[in-house]
């Protein structure tokens, strides 16, 4: 197969468009899908291709997406977008409260097929209100799978099961990695959505991570080189998240880092730590340890949210710092710290 | 009167001029901060202010340098924010998109549509509850009137008799979307407005004489606990959050057009029809473009927030 790198947002927008090809009951809705540039462009060029299918509504959520969880009750399988999740709570009744106990309350006499796609979390300039990265609310609800694509082709496989699954399943898209590049299949795929995936094997140390913060960790991985054999795990879906492969490799490593690009309290890392601690602590050679945010929103000043994000630098010491190894000592550049990610993921 | 028109074209040609150099900024990467411009709707928000004591609160939304500066705000103080500065008016936590500045009773601006409003109603709330005699303005647009919380505020603000006046900036766009694609056919305003038994008025939001005169007359009823919605129709003279001209999806403000209904050179011929000459108006121009560059001086040579600012200010 030759290689087609496409970016995260392209990829999101194929997956649309090659089950909405198939699948007639697929539709989309939100803010500005039916833009030229939709969506941040994971809905461009859908309108004109589905005329009928595709439909930008008022500045409404509450009203936009109690109406398509009602039809996904009644059997079409909409796609809901939020430009970001702080938009989304708005509608927090129609996803936490209704698609997520439909189904069980009714004794299992109507399942709820909907996908919400919700963007979370960094991106420069946007503050307090527009860069909340909410993962653990969405893992907290019972009755919804919560998946979050890290890559270009997990955006891709992760919205096609997610458009196949008889479920709710709220797909929270960090926004931070819309310019990643990667080969993706062009083909229609789908990836598992209840299963961490193995980025890249290692025996010394396991380290879990999501989102924009897996991305560091894999650069990190370059930083480290040869001196400490990481395994490196995405964690893929919060709810459920796959605790089974997550032991499995921490009874190989005997060693835990988790990653989280969102506070402290409450987090991913706090919850798999917890279940290994439960679980493995007799093969732990090392305490568990975690790298987040500060349990403090995210100003708007360049000059804090320096300070803000684990940085690949520091998920490099942090691992080498477990090893006893002499710590990196390299500055990033304003680009680097401040700029959403370009690169291709192999 | 003619020096009230001189005070509004200073004011409104003060925004012009600043957010035409914020502009300069923000491509040149020097704003890593997200701004919406008001470029075209400064009748608005200086024609409502206009109207307003100094007590009186006003409230806005993502697109408030304009409310800001008219509520009699510090273009020092706001630039130093955009631009992420420890002397901003959030230390530069929040950024263009929250402004507050308590000494001019300005109280805050969100960016996420429609929650203003009710806590707008909040401060009006407490306006009538502690017996002053004051009013709060909420400046939204016509994109956040489409949240169903607006509608219960609505009902509220009847209800308990409130000192609101709810200003809806139409510029008739909720980023690209027009408002046919946003509303039925058969959406009235006014009818939704006066059927939750709040007054209702339009104004040309274009035209600095019409919206103040408006406003004069509603902010004294307003007083008496009578909330009132007042839409100005505008234009955006710029794209939705960025300088950057996408005219693709216009159709009934075309350039020409927002050109022509300029509120700036409305206010301009006024006051030449008033006797003041050109050499007099560009004098007066000379001197606010003066205060405008020395005020983004003053803004880049200001120190960053420390970095322990960070963790600070969570709870008072
Ligand atoms: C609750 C919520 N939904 C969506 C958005 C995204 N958004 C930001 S501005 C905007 C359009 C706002 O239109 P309007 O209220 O008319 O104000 P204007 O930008 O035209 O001044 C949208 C949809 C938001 N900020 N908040």
């Amino acid at each position: 197969m030759p290689e087609r790198i496409i970016k995260y947002t392209e990829a999101i927008k194929e997956a649309t468009d090659q089950v909405m090809e198939i699948d007639p009951s697929v539709f989309v809705i939100g803010l500005g899908v039916s833009y030229k540039n939709g969506a941040d462009g994971t809905t461009s060029g859908l309108k004109m291709k589905y005329a009928d299918r595709v439909f930008d509504v008022p500045v409404s959520e509450a009203a936009f997406t109690g109406m398509a969880v009602g039809s996904a009750i009644n059997g079409l399988r909409p796609i809901v977008h939020h430009g970001r999740v702080e938009f989304a709570l708005f509608a927090s009744d129609s996803i936490f409260t209704q698609a997520a106990k439909w189904n069980y309350m009714f004794g299992g006499n109507n399942n709820v097929p909907i996908v919400f796609r919700i963007n979370v979390g960094r991106q420069w300039g946007n503050g307090p209100q527009h860069t909340q990265a909410l993962y653990s609310l969405f893992g907290n609800v019972l009755g919804l799978k919560v998946v979050i694509p890290s890559t270009p082709k997990m955006a891709k496989g992760l919205l096609v099961s997610a458009l196949r699954d008889k479920n709710p399943v709220v797909i929270l898209e960090p926004r931070w990695l819309f310019q990643l590049k990667q080969d993706v299949p062009v083909e229609i795929y789908g990836e598992p959505l209840d299963k961490a995936k193995i980025m890249k094997e290692g025996k010394d140390i396991t380290v879990v991570s999501y989102g924009d913060g897996l991305v560091s960790a894999l650069e990190a991985l370059s930083i480290i080189g040869d001196s400490v054999d990481v395994e490196l795990i995405d964690v893929v879906s919060i709810n459920p998240i796959d605790h089974e492969t997550i032991f499995k490799s921490v009874k190989k490593t005997g060693r835990l880092l988790c990653v989280d690009t969102t506070n402290e309290a409450f987090n991913i890392g706090s919850e798999i730590i917890s279940k290994v601690a439960q679980n493995q602590s007799i093969h732990l050679k090392n305490k568990p340890t975690s790298l987040a945010c500060p349990n403090v929103p995210c100003p708007t000043s360049t000059a804090l949210t320096e300070f803000y994000y684990p940085t690949k630098i520091d998920i490099a010491n942090s691992i080498l710092g477990l090893f006893n190894k002499p710590k990196v000592d390299k500055k990033l550049s304003f680009e680097e710290l401040h700029l959403a990610p370009t690169l291709t993921i192999i | 009167m003619k020096s009230d028109f001189l005070q509004a074209y200073k004011t409104m040609l003060l925004m012009r001029l600043a957010e035409q150099e914020i502009a300069n900024l923000y491509l040149q990467n020097k704003i890593m901060s997200f701004v919406h411009f008001y470029v075209g709707q400064e009748a608005v928000a200086v024609g409502v202010c206009d109207a307003l004591k100094k007590d009186d609160k006003v409230l806005g939304n993502h697109r408030s340098h304009g409310h800001y500066l008219a509520k009699g705000g510090d273009l020092k103080k706001m630039i130093c924010e955009l631009l992420g500065k420890e002397n901003g008016l959030a230390h530069g936590k929040g950024g263009s998109m929250h402004m507050i500045d308590k000494s001019v009773n300005f109280v805050g601006t969100t960016p996420i549509l429609g929650s203003v409003v009710p806590l707008s109603c909040g401060s009006a709330f407490e306006q009538k509850y502690s017996k002053k005699n004051d009013v709060t303005v909420a400046f939204f647009g016509d994109g956040a009137f489409e949240e169903g919380i607006v509608y219960e505020t609505l009902n509220l603000a009847a209800l308990f008799k409130l000192p609101l006046l709810f200003v809806v900036e139409n510029n008739l766009f909720a980023v690209n979307s027009k408002l046919n694609d946003r509303r039925s056919p058969n959406y009235d305003i006014e009818k939704i407005v006066t059927g939750f038994g709040v007054k209702y008025v339009r104004a040309d939001g274009n035209d600095y004489q019409d919206v103040s005169k408006k406003a004069k007359n509603l902010v004294e009823e307003v007083r008496t606990g009578v909330p009132v919605v007042l839409e100005c129709i505008t234009y955006r003279h710029m794209a939705h959050s960025a300088p950057i001209f996408d005219e693709g999806y216009r159709e009934e403000d075309v350039l020409e057009k927002r050109q022509e209904k300029d509120p700036i050179k409305k206010i301009k011929q006024v006051l030449l029809e008033s006797g003041m000459s050109e050499k007099e108006l560009s004098d007066v121009e000379d001197d606010i473009k003066k205060n405008v560059l020395e005020s983004i001086k003053f803004a880049m040579d200001s120190k960053y927030p420390p970095k322990e600012s960070l963790y600070t200010n969570l709870y008072a």
